[in-house]
């Protein structure tokens, strides 16, 4: 348990923006600090992955401490890959927890479809082990999960339709949700029709490169919405490294230490977004998390149960898939939508009050991994 | 093929220290490059750096006589369980090739 409550939360549209990366991160700022009644902040976490890579954009903590006018305060960027976010999060909550600060800003931010395709997929392979054999290979992030996808496919009864029902699920979330990148309805047909990415996977199942910012306040005072625990992990950096490839470990432990130190198991969580970089990588991630049994996560997407109206409703806000995957905003999107569903006023509201809500944040091939679960009290 | 062996796991990465026992002093050992395909992939859309090879296979496979995987391109669609063998390194990488006119299970 913590002692860390969440008072406000922002987010800017997610999708092609015209507003630069600082302008996306002081206008999610503003929005989450004006949600939380300006309380004075005393320290700041940005989660980004590729500001200086791609934009040529560092000091983002700085930035937003000095154009948001909080003070002489200390404020530091966090990367963890596609967990940056998630990592901030904790970042600030640690901060919280050793008595050192009692209300912190966490931001996270990304700034990508300025730049082409192959340029964004090399930046992105830094995330990788750079000296590997497997990188020198060839393997790419999308890849890793296709090889992934078709060991699945080869020892359970899964296939391509499966992945194309999660991506169609979340797809049919991030219509109804007014921040997401993609409001066009799709269908199976279209989906299974798609352009192929990495050999099981097509365009559908690939989350997209996106632009925005999403930022969240937390403090030691009281609200209705308690940061039950905060965990993370790391795991292999390589794929020839995993002891069994249908695995990803980090995602297991995270999930695994977060339960126990809020002492409840996943049969208590009400409402989930967990890292869908990848429609494979759902699938493996609520098995991971104990939502469902090892290898049996696609007949929970063939049931229903991971829907909105589904008794384990996942990613309700389209996921990375269809919300956008701004890598350093995505931990920090996933929490906004969890507060919003918590407040009962959220895209996608699940019924019946939920009280308990997970969100896991995965960086690299299984290099990071967070988990936080957030209860309405 | 150079095969790193310490409490009980084999990698053909060498680590700093074992996870296990945190000590360095890993056994190495030559083994066979001969293996079978674990799982694979064909990348259509590809990073910069290799973008004037694609598509391209990506495959993980199993090696023969150790209990580790390597990662691997590969010329030729395969599927799983197909027998494979290094045909040469280049630029860093594992370049693999089937073995024709065989298949085993894996």
């Amino acid at each position: 348990m913590t002692n860390v409550y969440i008072h406000g939360i922002g987010m800017t549209k997610f999708g092609k923006l015209e507003s630069s990366l600082k302008e996306l991160l002081l206008e999610a700022s503003t929005e989450a600090l004006n949600d939380a009644g300006r309380p004075k902040i005393d320290a700041v976490f940005v989660g980004n992955f590729m500001g200086g890579s791609i934009s040529n954009q560092e000091i983002l903590g700085a930035l937003i401490a000095n154009d948001l006018g909080l003070g002489y305060i200390p404020s530091t960027k966090v990367e963890g890959a596609c967990a940056s976010g998630g990592i901030a999060f904790r970042q600030g909550i640690l901060g919280i927890l050793s008595g050192e600060y009692e209300t912190v800003l966490v931001a996270g931010v990304e700034k990508m479809k300025h730049a082409s395709t192959p340029d964004v997929t090399q930046a992105i392979n830094s995330a990788m082990d750079t000296s590997s054999t497997e990188k020198h290979a060839g393997l790419t992030f999308p890849g890793f999960f296709g090889v992934l996808a078709n060991r699945y496919f080869y020892e359970t009864g899964a296939t391509k339709e499966h992945l194309a029902r999660v991506a169609l699920k979340n797809r049919e979330n991030g219509v109804r949700n007014p921040l997401a990148q993609f409001p066009k309805p799709t269908s199976l047909e279209e989906i299974l029709a798609a352009r192929m990415i990495t050999d099981p996977l097509g365009l559908f199942d690939c989350s997209p490169m996106t632009d925005g910012a999403a930022a969240i306040v937390i403090s030691r005072k009281k609200s209705p919405i308690h940061v039950r625990s905060s965990s993370q992990v790391s795991g292999p950096t390589q794929m020839q490294d995993a002891v069994d490839l249908l695995s990803i470990p980090a995602i297991g432990e995270s999930g695994r230490l977060a339960y126990e130190k809020a002492g409840l198991g996943p049969e208590d969580i009400d409402v989930i977004e967990i890292h869908d970089c990848f429609s494979m990588t759902e699938i493996i991630a609520t098995e991971e998390l104990g939502f469902f049994n090892r290898l049996e996560g696609w007949k929970a997407v063939e049931e229903g149960r991971t829907k909105v109206t589904g008794d384990k409703p996942v990613n309700t806000s389209g996921g990375l898939l269809s919300r956008g995957h701004p890598i350093g905003a995505t931990g920090i999107a996933q929490l906004y939508q969890l507060v919003r569903q918590l407040r009962g006023n959220a895209a996608n509201q699940v019924a019946n009050n939920p009280r308990l809500a997970l969100a896991q944040n995965l960086g690299g091939t299984g290099s990071y991994s967070t988990v936080h679960i957030l209860e309405r009290v | 093929m150079k095969i790193y062996s310490c409490c009980g796991t084999d990698s053909i990465t060498k680590k700093y220290a074992c996870s296990k026992c945190s000590e360095s002093k890993h056994e190495e050992k030559e083994v066979s490059d001969k293996g079978t395909v674990y799982s694979y992939t064909k990348i259509h859309i590809a990073p910069a750096e290799f973008a004037d090879i694609a598509p391209y296979n990506v495959v993980l496979i199993d090696l023969d006589e150790a209990n580790a995987k390597v990662t691997a391109r590969i010329q030729e669609d395969v599927e799983i369980g197909d027998a494979v063998k290094l045909s040469r390194i280049e630029n860093g990488a594992y370049v693999y090739e089937k073995i024709q006119n065989t298949s085993a299970v894996v």
